[in-house]
């Protein structure tokens, strides 16, 4: 079964380190919660805000999750130091969203997946599957690698910094990107790959249809 | 969308310190049996109580032959037509901390193996599914990953969808639990005056839905209602909105009335504010006709990311058996306005309201109704 999508807004951060600056402090007043929050919390309101979120339903997906924080815990564990409750309340994969949901004041449905390797891939599909519902679905597909000693397990990913986020409908238009078009491209972790390649697809002054296989 | 396909739970197993099966834990629930162990070397110098479950236990072997015991009990010969939902709070975490603590470094961290994916990349090396996803949304992992099942069943996507919630005991939950001083030193006293904190376990839930009634159905998944709280990263509003929302979409999608709740399996972890805004939001939503409530995870612990889908069993096992299970270690209820009940009561339950509630206001909510 094909589902199409029409892209209604879309923006990104594609960076090959996580020392960019963001607008964060103008987006999270709260000073207690803006000190808080990690990378991808801060990226991921920053890319709601950039959409025009308005309490749509969320699909937040990342292959890997909130390296930084389980680093430190595990880092915290192995040195007998204490485990900052902070660090843990953030370590889980949810985390993004949840700091969005308080931020943006939504009481919507937010779900979290993460499928590895096809993680952004998997993400459209359940995204297109949610959206036979009628409404506007906002996805968001990030992984942020930059962490100390990555280099330990990582020697090809170029750009350690990706999110994006996609506010969604389903069309009955054509579609004008071939999801079986796909090709890889090493220098991105293939947990976004397929959002990249989405992204690298699509034109801003039309109008994006995607179709996708459930 | 004009498909209206139902969700049919035709077969469920689980294993937890709680029991070995759905029969034996459905057993140890009603004759309230102490399940929980105080272990003294997990964290230096302090005893804390842990749901593990006993003997040698290896997730990804026992998922394995569960998975094969399920293939020969019920109507399909493979996972060809079987579109597989894992829920997990930490995946391959507990891997990856044998590894780094052996090591102290990354090198050997096989990713495959670290991620929440690490389980379904396990089972898809063994089985042949048409096509999975993996679901963490902390505590709720397993409960959306049903709510999922049943929407994708509904709309007629696709016939079999088999739910594994799968959670061992990783270093990095207990040190965390304990981090935010919600660890229990005892067995967990969920609604008690005295509670004083959770008992996180390790354990799996498995759930097969089929979208057509087979000689083995005797429950619907018939309602799921999802929310935020949009409050806190790990406390609940005190008047439990969100939980009170979640509980409501849920049963406004069963197309059901309130008044038609028989029991709620309650979240119930045994947390000062957790059982407080619970209790709340069901005092508010159901006002003067609040159905019989508890809570399992005296016996279970708190299973994280599998909870979601071992409470589904044990509400199906209580729909089966015309059993409302009770709340184990409870002595002062923290309300006399909510019916909590301390021993089994038999009763023909129609519906059973099962809760999830998670980290960072995550809730999700899972109707489910006798086939009859």
């Amino acid at each position: 079964m094909k589902i199409n999508l029409e892209v209604i807004s879309y923006d990104f951060f594609i960076n090959e380190d996580s020392t960019s600056t963001l607008n964060t402090k103008a987006l999270v007043k709260n000073m207690g919660i803006r000190r808080k929050m990690t990378r991808s919390s801060k990226l991921v309101v920053e890319l709601l805000h950039n959409i025009q979120y308005n309490d749509q339903r969320v699909i937040y997906s990342t292959g890997f999750g909130e390296l930084q924080t389980s680093s430190k815990i595990l880092n915290a564990l192995i040195t007998n130091d204490f485990v900052s409750p902070t660090d843990f309340q953030n370590s889980v994969h949810n985390t993004p969203i949840s700091y969005s949901s308080i931020i943006y004041k939504s009481h919507k449905e937010m779900l979290t997946i993460s499928c590895g390797d096809t993680t952004s891939k998997k993400a459209f599909k359940v995204s297109a599957i949610k959206a036979l519902d009628g409404d506007e679905i906002v996805l968001i597909c990030c992984d942020v690698l930059d962490i100390d000693r990555i280099r330990e397990v990582n020697n090809t990913v170029k750009y350690l910094e990706f999110a994006a986020a996609f506010k969604l409908k389903v069309s009955d238009l054509e579609k004008t990107i071939d999801a079986d078009d796909y090709v890889r491209d090493k220098e991105y972790s293939k947990s976004i790959d397929f959002a990249r390649f989405l992204i690298h697809n699509m034109k801003k002054e039309n109008k994006n249809i995607l179709s996708i296989e459930v | 969308m004009k498909k209206n396909n139902k969700a049919y739970i035709s077969y469920f197993d689980t294993i937890s310190c709680g029991g070995n099966n759905a029969e034996e834990l459905f057993q140890n629930i009603c004759e309230k049996k102490q399940t929980i162990s105080i272990i003294d070397d997990f964290i230096e110098g302090k005893s804390v109580a842990l749901g593990k479950i006993p003997n040698s236990y290896d997730m990804y072997e026992e998922l394995e032959k569960r998975c094969k015991i399920l293939l020969e009990k019920s109507n399909i010969e493979d996972f060809s037509d079987t579109f597989l939902i894992i829920a997990s709070s930490v995946g391959g975490m507990n891997t990856s901390e044998k590894i780094f603590f052996r090591d102290g470094d990354y090198k050997n961290i096989d990713y495959n193996h670290h991620s929440i994916d690490a389980i379904a990349y396990k089972l898809r090396n063994v089985f042949n599914f048409y096509d999975d996803v993996s679901f963490s949304t902390a505590c709720t992992s397993a409960a959306n990953a049903l709510g999922y099942a049943k929407e994708v069943l509904h709309k007629g996507i696709y016939k079999n969808v088999l739910v594994i919630g799968a959670e061992t005991l990783s270093f990095t939950t207990v040190f965390g639990f304990d981090s935010l001083s919600v660890l229990s030193s005892k067995p967990c006293k969920p609604f008690d005056i005295s509670r004083d904190g959770m008992n996180v376990s390790e354990g799996i839930g498995i759930v097969f839905l089929q979208n057509e009634i087979t000689d083995n159905t005797y429950v619907e998944l018939c309602g799921v209602g999802y929310s935020s709280d949009a409050y806190h990263m790990t406390a609940p509003s005190e008047d439990g909105y969100g939980a009170k929302l979640a509980m409501q979409n849920a049963i406004d999608d069963a197309k059901i009335q309130k008044n038609q709740i028989d029991y709620i399996n309650a979240h119930g972890t045994a947390t000062q504010a957790n059982d407080t805004a619970e209790i709340n939001a069901i005092k508010s939503l159901f006002e003067g006709n609040i159905p019989f409530v508890s809570s399992t995870k005296s016996i279970t612990g708190h299973t994280l990311g599998a909870a979601g889908a071992i409470e589904a069993i044990i509400s199906s096992q209580a729909i089966i058996k015309g059993v409302i299970p009770p709340n184990n270690n409870l002595n002062d209820k923290i309300t006399d306005e909510v019916f909590l009940l301390t021993q089994p009561l038999k009763k023909e339950i129609k519906y059973v309201l099962s809760n999830s509630f998670a980290f960072g206001g995550n809730n999700c909510c899972l109707v489910l109704g006798s086939v009859k």
